[in-house]
């Protein structure tokens, strides 16, 4: 009797994963505990372990497919097993009886033109099965190595036409590694990191890395996994919420000592990593205390207000906008602070964070400081209430004893929501920051 | 603030010159600023004088060793003060050669050293100059380590042993990296006794390990310590520590080459982010400083000079705004001892570490019928190279014996193409040449 693999649940949240890539084919023979495939939740990537020894008997879905978890993704047995019966019903079991069909044609061609080399016609089918390739599309991408999955035919219908290959094939010189690893299916950026941006078989392993489009081209993206996600939470909290921001800034001439103190402290203190976002996400967990009203959630017939603070932080990455969340942050030193925002950062960067980790935030600081940005309005991480945007340090005239002195600033955008917290109350707030982060060796007593 | 330069670069090194020379081509305004002389450590104290004087050591040994070839000498004798004014003459040429290629490309030059302030703008000789751009080339400098005695008159570095009257009766050197070993070889071969006291347990870190070792016994003449460390210098040599046991190499003589410090002096008050290696920089020389960056043997990286003269190229291909990156994987490094040796790319070891599959294969030079009709059966020699396992490219070239220089900037390009044996096997080589044995050993790889 085969056996299931199902697409597994990561975490409480998470009610689909979209196969990012295959790592066995069928007929492959696979060990218990062996990578069958990487999927992707909307918020970090894992690996598909085999329950079981044996051979794949089949994938019933394709790589970017979007499945519900606990869903069957493939049958590991004996070869030769029937497993039709372990196919998932609905939309993906047709699509399944289509893809034979489709692949028959293409099987045709390949005997047809064989000068070309298997694999990228081995690839075509995919391709084929979308929208149609010309045979002559297919003969070029086959002699010049382009990969047709994932190019935008411009023929009638969306077909793919001799000029798209052309169009596809990278300006700059690809080495004959590189070229064979494209005949492969991997994908080749528009520049690559050899000489004169020579594209290099090592560039093809880094392609999940934003590429550029090439001037006259367009690319479609589709909206899936974290843009999905993303997409969604901010739309709802613009319409949901009724968002107000306000600015202000703080001397910032104490945290700029402090950081450069940790950086010249010896290396066995750990504290040269300390940034000036670690100080301020120190500063907001002890202030949030005082002000509780900030300090949490706006629901429609109740506003619940949280005695820890739980801090959400965003993270840049390349799948888009993340949210790790540094648990009781009230109760961690500046250092502990700075080094979980450290682990929970490069998670997010790796694709490996636990999705849990992306949960439970009371209260969100977002900074743009380091890109140059002045002011800016923050979107609530609804239901949150608050929501708290740093920007860059700039230089602002004051008022001194001997006259108008230059002292650098941190800018600082708070957005919170009306419908929860007064203006009043939020302002007091901000300037409870602004005070603590200007007198920041004092706040560090607490 | 208006700018009198488009760019200032400070130190005429082959890191400085060569971006003062491209950036002056590109019409660019130029100032070069050099307190010491036109063609830094390299020209002066460095790579040029020494192969002066090894050119000579050379001669000298053929004049004794060529009665295979039916060539006796009598009375052959080395005379140091002919061999010191041919040294100095070959340097004075190329300084007067790279002081005409900044005035071919405009490239204003002012004596004295320079300071680079807050402001970014550069003091030198009481007077403040500014520019758009800032290259800082300053070099490094030999490192004395705190051991008693190392200040006395008979210790010296490789700029103070290139201006001695007479040779010594023995030397001492200190450190077995390559400018240890080339002024080891040369001193043995016009006849002074030589000892290498090494730290580690092996000469030469940048060869692969089967190298070093057939290296060090190739170098006849010299006497190898390893794992020793020095204690002392006195006036009658210098003590050191090996297993627990001090010992002591007699010498009149001693040389200071255990590795060099960053010339910082200068631009330490700048804002400049400086670690324990030197100028920190990303892979288009930046450092954190916009519009500064840093260049050669002061960043720490890779001490070379042709390594300079390529970071001091992407500078100035940033500057104009052209991409360009600095890749260290293919950079060839040789030792110019006899014999002499050079590699490119990984060695075993490195290969080991970073996890990359290797397949290997070695040659011995006396296979080649160059080497063999000019050097004999006896004479050390043999290339190896290393392989991806799995994508058969090129990762790294090791040689050993004469010519060995000026065959492996082959290796360098066919590592930068990222090609692979099968397309290196398509390369022909002339023949009889000593290169040919880079094409044998990769035929060897299975």
């Amino acid at each position: 009797m085969a056996t299931e693999i199902l697409m597994p649940r990561q975490g409480n949240s998470v009610e689909s994963c979209v196969i990012l890539e295959w790592r066995k084919n069928e007929g492959d023979q696979v060990k218990t505990g062996e990578i069958v495939c990487e999927v992707e939740t909307d918020k970090a990537t894992f690996e598909v372990e085999s329950p079981a020894e044996g051979v794949l008997l089949k994938r019933f879905f394709e790589e970017g497919d979007d499945v519900p978890v606990l869903t069957v993704i493939a049958a590991v047995g004996e070869a030769g097993e029937d497993v039709s019966s372990m196919a998932p019903g609905g939309k993906a079991a047709e699509e399944k009886k289509e893809a034979p069909a489709a692949a028959e044609p293409a099987k045709q061609e390949k005997q047809d033109a064989k000068a070309a080399s298997s694999a990228p016609a081995a690839q075509a089918v995919s391709a084929d099965a979308r929208a149609g390739v010309s045979p002559r599309a297919r003969k070029t991408a086959a002699d010049k190595g382009v990969n047709l999955d994932g190019l935008t035919g411009s023929g009638p219908g969306g077909r793919i036409i001799e000029r798209d290959v052309l169009a596809a094939e990278p300006a700059v010189s690809v080495s004959p590694a590189a070229r064979a690893a494209m005949g492969a299916g991997m994908t080749a950026p528009v520049r690559g990191s050899g000489i004169g941006g020579r594209i290099l078989s090592t560039d093809l392993a880094a392609s999940a890395a934003p590429q550029a489009v090439a001037s006259g081209e367009t690319r479609e993206i589709p909206v899936k996994g974290v843009r999905k996600l993303v997409a969604e939470r901010m739309y709802a909290s613009l319409q949901n919420t009724a968002q107000l921001t306000m600015n202000s800034s703080a001397d910032a001439r104490e945290l700029q000592a402090y950081r450069a103190q940790c950086k010249a402290a010896p290396e066995e203190m750990g504290m040269a990593g300390v940034t000036l976002n670690d100080m301020v996400l120190f500063v907001v967990s002890r202030v949030l205390l005082r002000y509780p009203c900030m300090n949490a959630e706006m629901h429609t017939d109740k506003i619940v207000e949280y005695g820890s603070v739980n801090l959400g932080f965003a993270v840049d990455t390349e799948r888009g906008l993340m949210v790790p969340v540094i648990r009781n942050a009230e109760r961690l030193s500046l250092k502990a602070i700075s080094a979980e925002a450290k682990r929970l950062g490069k998670a997010c960067l790796e694709g490996n964070i636990n999705p849990d980790e992306l949960t439970g935030g009371t209260f969100t600081i977002t900074n743009l400081g380091a890109l140059g940005v002045e002011s800016f309005t923050p979107v609530l991480n609804a239901p949150q209430v608050g929501i708290l945007g740093v920007n860059g340090i700039d230089l602002k005239p004051v008022q001194g004893k001997e006259g108008v002195e230059f002292v650098p600033h941190i800018g600082l955008s708070l957005t919170i929501d009306h419908r929860a917290v007064d203006g009043a109350p939020g302002a007091r707030f901000l300037q409870a920051v602004a005070k603590e982060l200007a007198n920041f060796r004092l706040a560090l007593a607490e | 603030m208006s700018s009198e330069f488009d760019l200032i670069v400070i130190g005429a090194g082959p890191g400085g010159y060569i971006a003062a020379e491209r950036a002056g081509g590109a019409g660019q305004k130029v100032l070069l600023i050099e307190k010491e002389e036109m063609g830094g450590e390299c020209t002066n104290w460095g790579c040029i004088p020494t192969k002066s004087l090894l050119a000579g050591a050379k001669h000298y040994v053929h004049a004794r060793e060529s009665e295979r070839f039916g060539v006796t000498v009598s009375g052959a004798k080395y005379d140091l003060k002919t061999a010191m004014a041919w040294k100095q003459e070959t340097i004075e040429t190329l300084r007067a050669g790279i002081a005409f290629l900044m005035k071919k490309n405009k490239v204003e030059v002012v004596k004295g050293s320079a300071v680079l302030n807050p402001d970014r703008s550069v003091s030198v000789n009481g007077k403040v100059y500014s520019a758009g751009n800032i290259i800082i080339a300053s070099g490094s400098s030999a490192a004395v380590p705190p051991i008693p005695g190392a200040d006395g008159k008979n210790v010296l570095t490789n700029r103070g042993i290139l201006s001695i009257e007479a040779l010594p009766k023995k030397l001492a050197v200190i450190g077995g990296g390559v400018i240890g070993v080339e002024f080891a070889s040369y001193f043995s071969a016009v006849g002074v006794e030589v000892t290498v006291i090494e730290m580690m347990d092996e000469i030469l870190p940048l060869m692969d390990g089967e190298f070093a070792r057939a290296m060090r016994k190739s170098l006849k003449g010299i006497s190898f310590v390893t794992s020793a460390k020095v204690t002392k210098i006195t006036q009658k040599g210098v003590d050191y520590e090996k297993g627990g046991k001090t010992e002591s190499a007699e010498a009149d003589l001693v040389l200071m080459s255990v590795g060099r410090r960053p010339n910082l002096e200068g631009f330490t008050d700048a804002g400049l982010d400086i670690s324990r290696m030197g100028i920190k920089v990303d892979e288009k020389m930046q450092t954190n400083l916009p519009g500064v960056f840093a260049v050669g043997d002061v960043t720490g990286t890779s001490l070379l000079a042709h390594s300079a003269s390529r970071m001091g190229e992407v500078a100035v291909n940033t500057i104009l705004g052209r991409e360009d990156r600095m890749r260290y994987h293919a950079i060839p490094w040789a030792v110019y001892t006899l014999p002499e040796a050079a590699g490119c790319g990984l060695t075993e070891k490195e290969a080991a570490e970073k996890g990359i599959p290797v397949k290997t294969a070695t040659v011995q030079m006396r296979a080649n019928g160059r080497f063999l009709a000019e050097h004999g059966k006896r004479e050390p020699g043999m290339c190896k190279v290393l392989v991806h396992a799995e994508k058969n490219t090129l990762l790294g070239v090791h040689i050993m014996g004469a010519t060995a220089s000026e065959i492996i900037p082959v290796a360098a390009a066919m590592i930068e193409a990222e090609l692979r044996s099968e397309e290196i096997r398509e390369i022909i080589f002339p023949h009889p040449a000593v290169a040919e044995v880079l094409r044998d050993a990769v035929w060897e790889i299975e």
